[in-house]
C-alpha cells in the first residue's frame, strides 16, 4: 500500500488530524513523497535500507490496556516503562510528563534549519500516533530510565517526544530499546537544553532480528549547556540512528558517540550532524563499528560551521573493524566551514584487526580466537571504560560477552 | 584579527590577473550551437575517417539524454550549451607548420608574454612542447627525436589518421562517452589534445609537456588526451594553462584518459591557471574536467599531481582505477581560491586488484569570498585484498568570508584492506606568524612562507620544470602579500 492511501484509511487514528495547520503540513509532506520517490541512488542515507519495509508497510497501532508505570523509587531518581510509545501523565515539583499536544508538533514543523530532507521524519510527521514531554524544572538534578515496551507484532509506532531541561537543570536518560516482536519503531526525539543545563543521554539499543528501529534526535543547545549522547547498538535486527544537534549559542557543547555491533545480514545507517551556530562552541563525533559476517554499515558525520561561529572547536573520529570477507562499511566525514577562526577535524579508519597485535597475543600463547576477541574489547574500551553508571556498565559488559560469543 | 592582517587581505583580493590579454588572429568558427551539423563539421574539418563521426554522434546522443551531475558544491548559472562555439581554429593553420619558423609570430608572441618562449624551451630543458592554440595544434617540437625511440607524441587528431588502431582500442576505454554529461560532450565535440604512446620498455627521456590555451571569445575548448604507457614504459606528462581576460564565461570540458599496462608508470602534472574572474566575481572560466587513469597491468603506477589556481569554477576529479595486482595510484593536490572563485576537487579511488595501494595528499587553501571543496571517494572492492589507503586532506582559511569543506567518500568491502583518513581545517598559526615577524619578515612574506610550507609536500611532487611556475603561481595567487 502506498503511503498516501495508508495515510488516508488510517487518518482517524493518527494525532493531530483534526488540527488544520498540522494538516496542510502533512498534505505537503504527502506531496514530498509523490514527487520525491525514495532514490537510492541520489540519497546516500538510504543505503543498504530495505525500503520496502518502510514504504509499503501496513499501518497497526494498538492502545496499550496496561497503561504505563512510573516510578519515583529513589529521591530525584525516576523509572518510566512507555508501552507502545505512550506514558500516563505525572507531575512533581522536579518533572513533569504529559502527552505531546498539537503546539508541540506545530513548534516542530515550523523549524526549517534542521534538515527537512529527511524521510523518515517525514514518516513520523505524517502517521504520529503517540509520544510524550518530559520537561525538567529549573536547577534539578534528576536520573531517568525509560523502558521502551511494545506489545504486539506488526506494529508501527510512530512516536515523538520532547524532552525540555530548563535552566540550570541536569538529567541522566537512559533508554532501553529491547523488543522481540516485529514491529517497527520511528521515533524522533526533540531535546531542548536551556541555560547551563546538561543532558547526559544513553541508548542501549538490543532488538531481535524482525525489529526495526528507526530512531532521530534533533537537540537544540543553548547558552553553557552540554549535550551528551552515547548509542550502544547490539540490535539484531535494523537499527538507523540519526542524530542532529544544533549549538545556538554561544559556549555549548555537543558530544554525540555511537558503539555498534553487527552479525549476520544485518544492517545499520547511522548519522551525526552538528550545526556551529554560535561562537566558543565545541563539538565531538565519534562512531565505532564492528562488522561481522554479511552486515553492513554507514556512518555519516557533519560539522557545519557558520559564519559567525568562530572559535569553534569541531572534531570527528569514525573507525569500522571488518571482521569477516563479506562486510562492509561506508564512511563520510564531512566538514563545512565557513568561519576562519577554527580548529576542525576528522579521521577515519576502516581496516581488520591488527596482524601484528594478534601475532604478539599468540605468541604469548593465546589462542586466535581469545586474541580477536581481546582486541576487539579493547578497540571499544575507552567508550565503555568512561561509562560513570556502574549498573549501566555492567549491562553493557554482558551484551559485549553474548557478541564476542558469536565471533569465531 | 589585527589591521595588518586585514589590510593583507585587502591587498590579496586586489591581485589583478597577469595573464590577460588577447592575440589578434583571424578566427575561423563556424555558427554558435550544438547539433548534429556541428559535430559533422568538426569532423570533416578533421578530416576525420567515418568510425569516428559515428563516434561522436552516438556520443551526442547520449549527452541529449543526460543531466549535468549535480553532486558538486558549486552554484552557478545555467550552461546555455547552444551559445557557445564548439570549433574555431586560427587560419592557415589547416596546414600544419612544419617548423617553428612557419608559425605565425603573433602566436610566437603571445607564449613569450606568458614566459614560455617556444624557441628558448626547444634549446633549453629537454622539453618538447605541442602547444594547442585554440583548438588546433600549432608546433609540434622534438618530434623526431621522440620517433627515434618509437615514442608516439602527438595531436588526437594526428593519432586518429595515423594509429587508428590505438585510438580505435583505448578512446573511451577509460572514460566511456556515457559516464557523465561531460565526459559525453567532450566526446561528441572534442577538437584536439595530446596522444602519447610510449612503446615497450621504453622510459620517455624527456617531460612531455603541452600547452593549453584558450583564445576566442565564448570558444569552449573540448580537449581530448589520451596517453598510454606500454609494458615497463615510464613517462612524465606536463599540462599547464593560462588563459586571456574576458567577461563572458567560457566553458572548458577537457578528457584526460591515461593507460598505465604491466610495470608501467605515467606521472601526470598539472599547473592551472585559467581566467578566474575578477574582484567581483564576473568572468571567468567554468572548468569542468575529467581525468581518469586505469592501471591496467600489475605493478603499474599513475601519479597526478595538480596546483589548481584559477578559473571562476573548478569540477575536476583526477582519478585512478587500480585494476592490476600491485598497482599504485597517487594524487596530490594544492587547490587555492580567491575573490568569488568556487573550486570542488578532489579524487576517486577504485581498488579492484590484490596489494593496491593509493596515497591522497591534498592542500586546499581558500581567501577573499571563494568557497573551495575538496571531495574524495575510497573504495576497496571485494577482491581487493590487502589494499592500503592514506588519505589526507589539509584547509587553510584566510579571511572569515570563505569556505572550506571536505566532502570524503569511504568505502570498503574487504576486510584485509586498511583505510586510514585525516583532515584538518584551521587558519593561519598565529604563533607561526609571530615567529616569522620576529626574525625580520615582513608580514606578507611571513604568510607566503607558511602558505609555501603547507604546500610544499604537494609542490615538491612536481617535476623541476614545472616546481618554479607552480611556486610563482601561489605567489601569484596570493599576490599583494607573497612573493
Amino acid at each position: 500500500m502506498n503511503i498516501q492511501d495508508n495515510y488516508l484509511k488510517n487518518k482517524k487514528n493518527i494525532f493531530f488530524s483534526d488540527n488544520k495547520d498540522i494538516q496542510t503540513h502533512r498534505d505537503k509532506l504527502i506531496n514530498i513523497f509523490e514527487n520525491d520517490r525514495f532514490d537510492k541512488k541520489n540519497n546516500e542515507s538510504l543505503k543498504n535500507i530495505n525500503l520496502k519495509n518502510f514504504i509499503d508497510f501496513k499501518y497497526k497501532y494498538l492502545i496499550p490496556e496496561e497503561t504505563s508505570v512510573i516510578n519515583n523509587n529513589q529521591e530525584n531518581s525516576y523509572s518510566i516503562v512507555s508501552v507502545n510509545g505512550q506514558c500516563s501523565s505525572f507531575k512533581d515539583d522536579k518533572i513533569e510528563i504529559t502527552k505531546i499536544l498539537d503546539e508541540d508538533y506545530n513548534d516542530f514543523s515550523k523549524n526549517d534549519t534542521i534538515e527537512n530532507n529527511d524521510h523518515f521524519v517525514n514518516l513520523n510527521s505524517l502517521f504520529l500516533n503517540s509520544g510524550f514531554k518530559i520537561v525538567i524544572k529549573k536547577n534539578n538534578n534528576i536520573k531517568i530510565k525509560i523502558s521502551n515496551i511494545i506489545t504486539d507484532d506488526n506494529l508501527t509506532i510512530f512516536q515523538k517526544n520532547n524532552y525540555i531541561c530548563e535552566e540550570g537543570s541536569s538529567l541522566n536518560l537512559i533508554e532501553e530499546y529491547e523488543n522481540k516482536n516485529n514491529s517497527t519503531s520511528n521515533i524522533l526525539n526533540v531535546i531542548k537544553l536551556e541555560k547551563n543545563s546538561q543532558l547526559n543521554h544513553f541508548l542501549i539499543q538490543d532488538n531481535s532480528p524482525n525489529h526495526n528501529l528507526i530512531i532521530t534526535t534533533h537537540s537544540s543547545c543553548k547558552k553553557d549547556s552540554t549535550y551528551t549522547q552515547k548509542v550502544y547498538n547490539f540490535s539484531e535486527g535494523y537499527v538507523r540512528n540519526f542524530h542532529y544537534s544544533e549549538l545556538i549559542e554561544v559556549n555549548s557543547e555537543a558530544d554525540l558517540q555511537g558503539i555498534f555491533f553487527l552479525k549476520d545480514n544485518n544492517t545499520s545507517n547511522n548519522k551525526t550532524f552538528v550545526k556551529h551556530l554560535a561562537e566558543d562552541c565545541k563539538s565531538n563525533q565519534v562512531y565505532k563499528g564492528i562488522l561481522n559476517d554479511r552486515s553492513k554499515a554507514t556512518y555519516f558525520s557533519n560539522t557545519h560551521v557558520d559564519q559567525v561561529a568562530q572559535k569553534t572547536e569541531g572534531y570527528q573520529l569514525s573507525k569500522g573493524i571488518l571482521l569477516s570477507e563479506n562486510a562492509s562499511y561506508f564512511s563520510k566525514p564531512e566538514l563545512k566551514i565557513y568561519a576562519d577562526d577554527v580548529k576542525c577535524s576528522h579521521g577515519s579508519t576502516i581496516g581488520p584487526i591488527d596482524e601484528n597485535a594478534i601475532f604478539y597475543l599468540r605468541s604469548r600463547g593465546m589462542s586466535k580466537i581469545a586474541a580477536t576477541k581481546i582486541l576487539i574489547s579493547s578497540f571499544i574500551n575507552e567508550e565503555l571504560s568512561s561509562i560513570d553508571n556502574e549498573q549501566m556498565s555492567e549491562i553493557i559488559q554482558k551484551k559485549l560477552v553474548r557478541y564476542l560469543s558469536k565471533v569465531k | 584579527m589585527n589591521s595588518e592582517t586585514l589590510n593583507t587581505l585587502d591587498s590579496y583580493s586586489k591581485n589583478k590577473y597577469k595573464y590577460g590579454f588577447v592575440t589578434d588572429i583571424d578566427e575561423e568558427k563556424p555558427k554558435k550551437g550544438l547539433n548534429e551539423d556541428i559535430i559533422k563539421f568538426i569532423s570533416l574539418k578533421k578530416n576525420e575517417p567515418e568510425w569516428m563521426l559515428e563516434w561522436r554522434l552516438k556520443a551526442f546522443s547520449k549527452w541529449k539524454k543526460m543531466k549535468e551531475p549535480k553532486w558538486a558544491n558549486l552554484s552557478f548559472p545555467e550552461i546555455d550549451y547552444q551559445d557557445i562555439y564548439y570549433y574555431s581554429a586560427p587560419k592557415g593553420f589547416e596546414k600544419k607548420p612544419k617548423d617553428l619558423s612557419e608559425v605565425d609570430p603573433k602566436l610566437i608572441e603571445t607564449y613569450n608574454k606568458l614566459g614560455i618562449p617556444l624557441e628558448e624551451q626547444k634549446v633549453l630543458a629537454g622539453v618538447a612542447v605541442d602547444v594547442v592554440f585554440d583548438s588546433v595544434s600549432v608546433a609540434t617540437t622534438y618530434k623526431s627525436e621522440l620517433e627515434k625511440l618509437g615514442i608516439i607524441f602527438s595531436s588526437i587528431g594526428e593519432a586518429i589518421q595515423k594509429h587508428p588502431d590505438l585510438i580505435k582500442k583505448y578512446l573511451g576505454s577509460v572514460i566511456p562517452a556515457g559516464d557523465h554529461s561531460f565526459s559525453a560532450l567532450n566526446s561528441a565535440v572534442f577538437t584536439d589534445g595530446s596522444f602519447v604512446y610510449i612503446p615497450e620498455g621504453v622510459k620517455c627521456p624527456m617531460e612531455l609537456s603541452t600547452y593549453f590555451r584558450i583564445n576566442a571569445e565564448n570558444t569552449g575548448q573540448f580537449e581530448r588526451t589520451l596517453i598510454i604507457a606500454d609494458k615497463g614504459s615510464y613517462v612524465s606528462y606536463l599540462e599547464g594553462c593560462t588563459a586571456p581576460k574576458r567577461d563572458d564565461n567560457q566553458l572548458h570540458a577537457a578528457n584526460v584518459e591515461l593507460i598505465a599496462l604491466e610495470d608501467a608508470e605515467i606521472k601526470y602534472s598539472t599547473v592551472q591557471n585559467w581566467y578566474p574572474g575578477d574582484e567581483e566575481g564576473k568572468g571567468g572560466i567554468y572548468n569542468f574536467v575529467t581525468k581518469r587513469g586505469l592501471c591496467a597491468g600489475k605493478n603499474s603506477k599513475i601519479s597526478w599531481t595538480q596546483v589548481e589556481t584559477g578559473s571562476a569554477i573548478t569540477w575536476k576529479y583526477p582519478s585512478c582505477i587500480l585494476k592490476g595486482d600491485n598497482s599504485i595510484g597517487e594524487f596530490y593536490s594544492v587547490a587555492i581560491t580567491n575573490n568569488f572563485q568556487q573550486a570542488d576537487t578532489g579524487t576517486k579511488m577504485t581498488h579492484i586488484g590484490k596489494n593496491t595501494k593509493s596515497k591522497i595528499i591534498s592542500k586546499g587553501i581558500s581567501l577573499g569570498r571563494s568557497q573551495n571543496t575538496y571531495r574524495g571517494e575510497v573504495s576497496f572492492l571485494r577482491k581487493a585484498e590487502k589494499a592500503r589507503n592514506y588519505t589526507q586532506c589539509d584547509s587553510l582559511l584566510v579571511g572569515n568570508q570563505c569556505g572550506a569543506h571536505t566532502v570524503p567518500y569511504i568505502d570498503s568491502k574487504n576486510n584485509t584492506a586498511v583505510i586510514e583518513h585525516e583532515a584538518s581545517t584551521s587558519k593561519i598559526n598565529e604563533d607561526q606568524l609571530y615567529y616569522c615577524r620576529q626574525r625580520g619578515l615582513s608580514h606578507e612574506e611571513a604568510v607566503s612562507l607558511i602558505v609555501n610550507g603547507f604546500c610544499k609536500q604537494v609542490l615538491q611532487e612536481l617535476p623541476m620544470e614545472f616546481a618554479v611556475e607552480a611556486q610563482k603561481l601561489v605567489s601569484i595567487s596570493l599576490e599583494g602579500s607573497v612573493g
